[in-house]
């Protein structure tokens, strides 16, 4: 059966295909191939449209790892409808745009093979309901873009953009994570429906606040939100496309499909509001003012992104509000704010997308993107100027455009949030329409920048690549698709907002019921009401400051980019590296000395500490047997040997001394009436005695090792302690007989084995095992040391492979 | 009763011997070994499934009753870790043949190979303290040889701290085995098992256990104690570092879990959730800050074998069944895709003459196979889903969270991240950039060198895609050892 599970594999199996076939297939078509997947599922997830509408959801689930309860369930519903029509439907015009967009010598199906991946991520991430999975996709559209935005690897900025991106949003992937995981904790379940279910039993709890932060960290990451906005702009080192695909029309808004999917979680509260309200206002106004000091089109366009994902996440934030009501008719008002969140994600996607795709058609006809090189290209590209034309007026708010409707359905929302008395918000309340409106005029500026400073003044050849001229027909087409729905929208605003925003408002507001109608019915006009005249303010005051633009540009050096977040960034992958190694480098001197005096350190804390924590160093002498003058004697002698073995001058001596000690361990073996062991010992030193003697014949002379008093200190103390700790255990385990030895049961070796000695049966049959093992690693100690001596390279240690 | 246990131990053992004998006719040796290690793997696997059927399987050596004789013994634990070792020991062999000298081979490097395998099978499959001791002799007197063989000058430096802190530390477990054996009057685990309970763990017990501790952490590259291995594994080549780094330390790993789920885990308040848990949480932060510091591949990945062993220890510390699972899994996935890693450092070093970071670029378009099967492995590594290394941290950190222990959970997440940052960096070293190779070196043809890791980076990506069989037979196993009645019960048969 063909479901949503089946739609998210099928860009990933297609990813699969194309490395094998890509060979088959001509360089010109491999795009057209890839473009059937895109347009196929947005056709597909089309026809559920009138359903969706109905208010149905769809659930479908496949078994995967029912142990830790992660399985694939598909959850079609309005909000994601939303989104998965976006990602279809972008998608499917991006790929067209890129088949005349990159050079057939590229690497095209690594391009491709990427972009699918991106595709079947994203589609994971609003689909899914469980939400490791919809982690799982989440950090699968962060890999694509990684590998996307290095697509000219070559490049070093895009090697960092890269990298940038990825740190950013995997780093809040991981805070994501842990959110998910404290859900889990606290509800028992992954299912994004189920934890909703339960959300009533969470809101009390500890951990509610903390998966809440976690999770927003996630969203604002991916969203780029202030302060974690700046790997936008460095991601437009990716081509042209993917800048238009991934960031700014699907992934950067994966943060607002979860703060909207998430609204019914944590939403109704204060801090819920707050953080998502004032990350969006700041966002929305620091990027729309430092939109219009850039020169580099593009990099214009990502501060613009990030204004308006700003500016919707504000949306979302103010909708909540709503929660706090419940049902009624008061918070009918504040559900609007959301409804105009979607309204204006579907439309932010139509304008920006056309816009990124017209850049790049300028940057691609003339080579460059710089504004301070670009000028009077309308005579030269009139089709281009037109959408451009169309892209940035909706960007502004200007009425003809989807943009003006949502603008003024966000202006209304934030007046209506202004008068609110909750949240604290009777205090700063009124500034909210004063940013909302100041943020606004620089939005204007900037679209005016971008129209203006690129087809009108004068044409300036000699700084450009190539002369200006329309691209071919088929890059045009994408561009003029999404320009042509800027103004459909406007002007049939209703049909989008019944079978596509309404029903995605009831997946937000799931406890006001099923059958609870909270879409709005959009106008055009709505009378000479303060929206209207703080957007006829924000048209005249960003004229104004438009023209007058080179004069109050110095302000922006009020704002020196040796403060900005980005120095922030690297500066602080510096200090991890630099610190990373002065840490490593303070411990890793390559002296075996020291490794040793940390590890005998550490037997000492260790043991010693666990040793007095659990009482266990107390021992009681009373009731051994006492001990004989004879064996106090062996005890001197053995002392005598150990310390003389420090201050001997020879090789000899030492081994001699090490011979005294053996030797009197077999004699307490004797006296403590063991002669198997004694005799054992006996064998066993004479042995090794005479084998030291023998190779250290040819040995060098013994030097003495010259170490200074605080060596010599240490060494003293770590030798001192390691014995001591040695001693205390010792004396510590001898707890008298607790238990019966399993030695007992060897004593009747001569009945079990036939062996007179026991410790030869134990030797040779009982653990016979060990014996051969033993000497087996003999076997391997002599063939070591044989190979050693054969098989060594000559001197200046080359490597044997390269001889 | 049943002789199939000892077979992955003797297997390698007469294998090993065998090859003495053609030590100077090559083909001869890799036929043999290639035969012997699809073998081992083919019995590990049958003694997996014959175990899985019929529980905990127990061989009495020479025919000596528990807890007198020695016991070898087979739960799903060391099955797994059997299996484990024979798959590497395949990979690695193979990888070998692409990649040695013949005066290498002709000085015994197959049969020093295969005593190793039959000493880190044993010390799997053991259920015998002083037998434990034995094999790990058996295992590191076949390493020292390993690490050195080849004998440059570098091997020879940094293998002697190797040798050293390493006898240092048999010593110390020799001591540790003698203090348990007069405590508690015997040597077979099972059996320990029961007295030490009937004790509870009282006084020196405590003392005892850290000793053991401290011997498996110095084995197994724990904090602070692992400052013999990102320069020793550097020395020796790429097959043998992968064998290494992948399988060695996690001996010791393992030792830790046997040791303290089946005879210390009386006061797991002190001994798990405190030093435990401590000591896994250091072992990964400085593990990952060593490696984020480095600009050379195989020593980043020495650096992250330490970080990852946190991990696993800190599975154990966290101490519940599904974290103990964690555990076995992330053993799973770890010794996989390290040792993957580490081979395909081989074979970039192979390609590029180097192992400098700052010395390679683009080699995605002269060698896009090694590229893209580096990236995956890599991501692994990381933890990024839906591969391998997702599914072993996560159950990890989920049960830290559960036991609300938040701020090792945190810091396992903030070390995932420092992870990824390292491994991003080889990738953009090494794979982008411009190209900094010969011509006549991008020519190299990799297919060789790659085809043995082939094997590793498909499972893990099945062992992420299709995590759910191995993912409950980490629960069962995890079941198996958290209860150590199942353990004394086939053993001492009671």
């Amino acid at each position: 059966m063909f479901t949503v599970n089946l739609a998210i594999m099928i860009p990933f199996i297609a990813a699969l295909i194309i490395p094998l076939v890509h060979k088959k297939v001509s360089r010109s078509y491999i795009g057209w191939v890839v473009f059937i997947v895109p347009a196929a599922l947005f056709v597909y997830l089309a026809s559920f449209i009138p359903s969706m509408a109905e208010g149905n959801t769809i659930v479908h689930t496949w078994n995967w790892i029912p142990s830790i309860g992660i399985n694939f369930t598909s959850y079609l519903d309005g909000l994601s409808m939303i989104f998965g029509l976006l990602i279809t439907g972008v998608g499917a015009l991006v790929v067209i745009y890129s088949i005349y967009y990159l050079d057939h010598d590229e690497m095209l199906y690594h391009f491709y093979v990427y972009l699918l991946i991106f595709m079947g991520g994203m589609l994971g991430v609003v689909f899914s309901d469980n939400i490791m999975v919809l982690y799982l996709f989440w950090e699968m559209t962060s890999i694509s873009s990684f590998l996307l935005i290095a697509f000219w690897y070559h490049r070093k900025q895009s090697r960092y953009g890269a990298q940038k991106s990825f740190l950013i949003t995997v780093g809040g992937g991981f805070a994501m994570l842990a959110g998910f995981i404290m859900l889990y904790v606290m509800t028992g379940t992954f299912s994004i429906r189920e934890i909703i279910a339960s959300v009533d039993d969470i809101s009390a709890h500890a951990l509610f606040i903390p998966a809440m932060a976690l999770v927003l960290l996630g969203a604002f990451t991916k969203s780029a939100q202030f302060p974690f906005h700046i790997w936008l702009p460095d991601a437009m080192e990716a081509p042209t496309p993917v800048s238009a695909y991934l960031h700014s029309a699907t992934m950067v808004k994966a943060g607002i499909y979860l703060v909207a999917r998430f609204t019914p979680v944590f939403g109704g509260g204060e801090i819920w509001f707050w953080i998502i309200t004032g990350v969006g206002f700041i966002t929305m106004i620091w990027a729309s003012f430092n939109a219009i000091r850039q020169t580099d089109l593009k990099a214009l366009l990502a501060y613009s992104t990030v204004s308006q994902l700003g500016l919707i996440m504000s949306l979302f934030g103010m909708g909540s509000a709503a929660l706090y009501f419940g049902y009624s008719a008061e918070s009918v008002v504040y559900t609007q704010a959301t409804f105009a969140a979607l309204f204006h994600l579907v439309n932010h996607s139509t304008f920006k997308g056309a816009l990124f795709m017209v850049i790049g058609i300028v940057d691609h006809e003339v080579g460059t993107r710089d504004i301070r090189r670009l000028g009077g290209l309308i005579s030269f590209m009139p089709i281009s100027f037109t959408i451009t034309l169309i892209g940035s007026f909706s960007m502004a708010g200007v009425p003809l455009f989807n943009g003006f409707l949502s603008k003024e359905m966000f202006l209304t929302a934030v007046l209506n949030i202004s008068k609110l008395n909750i949240f604290s918000l009777e205090n700063i309340g009124a500034m909210l329409p004063v940013i909302a409106w100041v943020a606004s005029v620089f939005t204007f500026v900037y679209s005016m920048i971008i129209v203006f400073k690129t087809f009108f003044g004068k044409y300036k050849e000699e700084k450009l690549e190539h002369q200006a001229d329309e691209p071919k027909m088929g890059m045009l087409i994408p561009p003029i698709i999404l320009a042509v729905l800027v103004v459909v929208i406007f002007f049939f605003p209703n049909i989008l907002g019944n079978y596509v925003l309404s029903p995605a408002m009831s997946s937000i507001y799931p406890g006001f019921g099923p059958n609870v109608d909270l879409g709005v019915e959009i106008e055009q006009w709505h009378g000479f009401n303060t929206e209207l005249w703080m957007t006829i303010g924000i048209i005249i005051t960003g004229i104004v400051l438009y023209l007058l633009l080179k004069y109050w540009k110095g302000i922006f050096r009020l704002f020196p980019r040796r403060f900005s977040f980005n120095r922030l960034y690297d500066n602080a992958l510096l200090f991890i590296e630099n610190r990373t190694t002065n840490i490593t480098n303070m411990y890793m001197t390559g002296y075996l000395r020291d490794y040793l005096t940390y590890i005998f350190l550490f037997f000492i804390g260790a043991a010693g500490i666990t040793l007095i924590y659990t009482g266990a160093f107390t021992f009681d002498v009373s009731n051994d047997v006492p001990v004989s003058m004879f064996e106090l004697i062996m005890v001197v002698i053995m002392l005598g040997a150990g310390i003389s073995i420090l201050f001997v001058k020879s090789r000899l001596a030492a081994v001699l001394l090490y011979g005294v000690l053996g030797f009197a361990i077999a004699v307490f073996f004797v006296i403590f009436r063991a002669p198997d062991l004694a005799l054992t010992q006996l064998v066993v030193e004479t042995i090794t005695t005479v084998l030291f003697l023998a190779c250290f014949y040819f040995l060098p002379e013994w030097k003495k090792e010259e170490h200074d008093g605080r060596t010599k200190m240490t060494n003293i103390i770590i030798s001192v302690g390691t014995g001591l700790v040695f001693i205390l255990i010792a004396l510590g385990v001898q707890h008298g007989q607790l238990f019966e030895s399993i030695s007992r049961y060897f004593e009747d070796a001569y009945e079990l084995a036939g062996g007179m000695n026991i410790v030869n049966a134990i030797l040779g049959d009982f653990r016979a095992f060990d014996t051969m093992l033993e000497v087996f690693v003999l076997v391997i100690a002599g063939m070591g040391v044989f190979s050693l001596i054969k098989l060594k390279s000559r001197k200046g240690g080359r490597k044997i492979e390269d001889q | 009763m049943n002789n199939l246990v000892i077979l992955p131990v003797l297997i390698p053992f007469f294998t090993g011997a065998l090859l003495i004998l053609f030590s100077k006719k090559q083909r001869i040796q890799k036929i043999i070994s290639s035969i012997s290690s699809f073998v081992i793997l083919a019995v590990a696997i049958y003694l997996a499934v014959y175990v899985y059927q019929n529980g905990i399987t127990v061989l009495e050596v020479g025919d000596w009753p528990a807890p007198f004789g020695i016991v070898l013994v087979a739960d799903m634990f060391a099955n797994i870790m059997v299996i484990l070792s024979a798959i590497v020991g395949v990979v690695c062999l193979f990888f070998t043949f692409q990649t040695i000298s013949p005066k290498r081979e002709k000085y015994y490097f197959y049969p020093f190979y295969f005593f190793l395998l039959t000493g880190v099978n044993g010390a799997f499959l053991t259920g015998d303290l002083f037998n434990l001791f034995v094999f790990f002799e058996v295992m590191l007197i076949a390493s020292y040889v390993l690490i050195v063989h080849g004998g440059t000058k570098y091997q020879l430096r940094e293998s002697f701290k190797y040798v050293i802190i390493n006898v240092f530390s048999s010593m110390l477990f020799l001591v540790a085995v003698a203090y348990i054996y007069s405590i508690t009057g015997t040597l077979n685990m099972a059996h320990l098992s029961e007295r030490v309970a009937e004790l509870e763990q009282a006084g020196a017990l405590n003392v005892v256990a850290v000793l053991f501790f401290i011997v498996f952490a110095i084995k197994g590259a724990l904090f602070p104690l692992y400052f013999w291995l990102p320069r020793s594994y550097y020395g020796p080549p790429a097959a043998i570092a992968a064998l290494f780094g992948g399988l060695l330390t996690k001996v010791g790993v393992y030792a830790i879990i046997r040791t303290f789920t089946l005879i210390f885990y009386h006061d797991a308040g002190f001994t798990h959730k405190g030093i435990i848990t401590a000591i896994a949480g250091f072992t990964m932060l400085l593990g990952v800050l060593g490696a984020v510091s480095q600009f050379n591949f195989k020593r980043i990945l020495s650096y992250h074998i330490i970080s990852q062993v946190g991990y696993m220890v800190m599975g154990l510390g966290v101490y519940t069944t599904l974290a103990v699972a964690g555990a076995i899994y992330y053993i799973v996935h770890h010794i996989i895709v390290k040792s993957a890693l580490f081979l395909f450092a081989g074979a970039t070093e192979k390609i590029t003459g180097t192992n400098d970071l700052k010395q390679m670029g683009g080699l995605l378009k002269t060698h896009p196979y090694l590229a893209w099967m580096f990236f995956i492995t890599a991501l692994s590594l990381a933890g990024i889903p839906p591969l391998s290394g997702f599914f072993s941290k996560f159950p990890i950190i989920l049960s830290s969270f559960q036991e609300e222990q938040y701020v090792i959970g945190g810091v396992a997440l903030l070390v995932g991240l420092l992870t990824l940052l390292s491994m991003m960096k080889i990738f953009s070293y090494v794979f982008w950039g411009k190209q900094k190779h010969t011509e006549e070196q991008a020519k190299y043809p990799a297919g060789k060198l790659l085809l043995p890791i082939v094997p590793l980076v498909a499972l893990t990506i099945i062992l992420g895609l299709a995590a759910e069989p191995i993912f409950s037979y980490s629960l069962m196993a995890a079941e198996q050892i958290m209860d150590p009645t199942h353990y004394i019960d086939s053993v001492l048969k009671e």
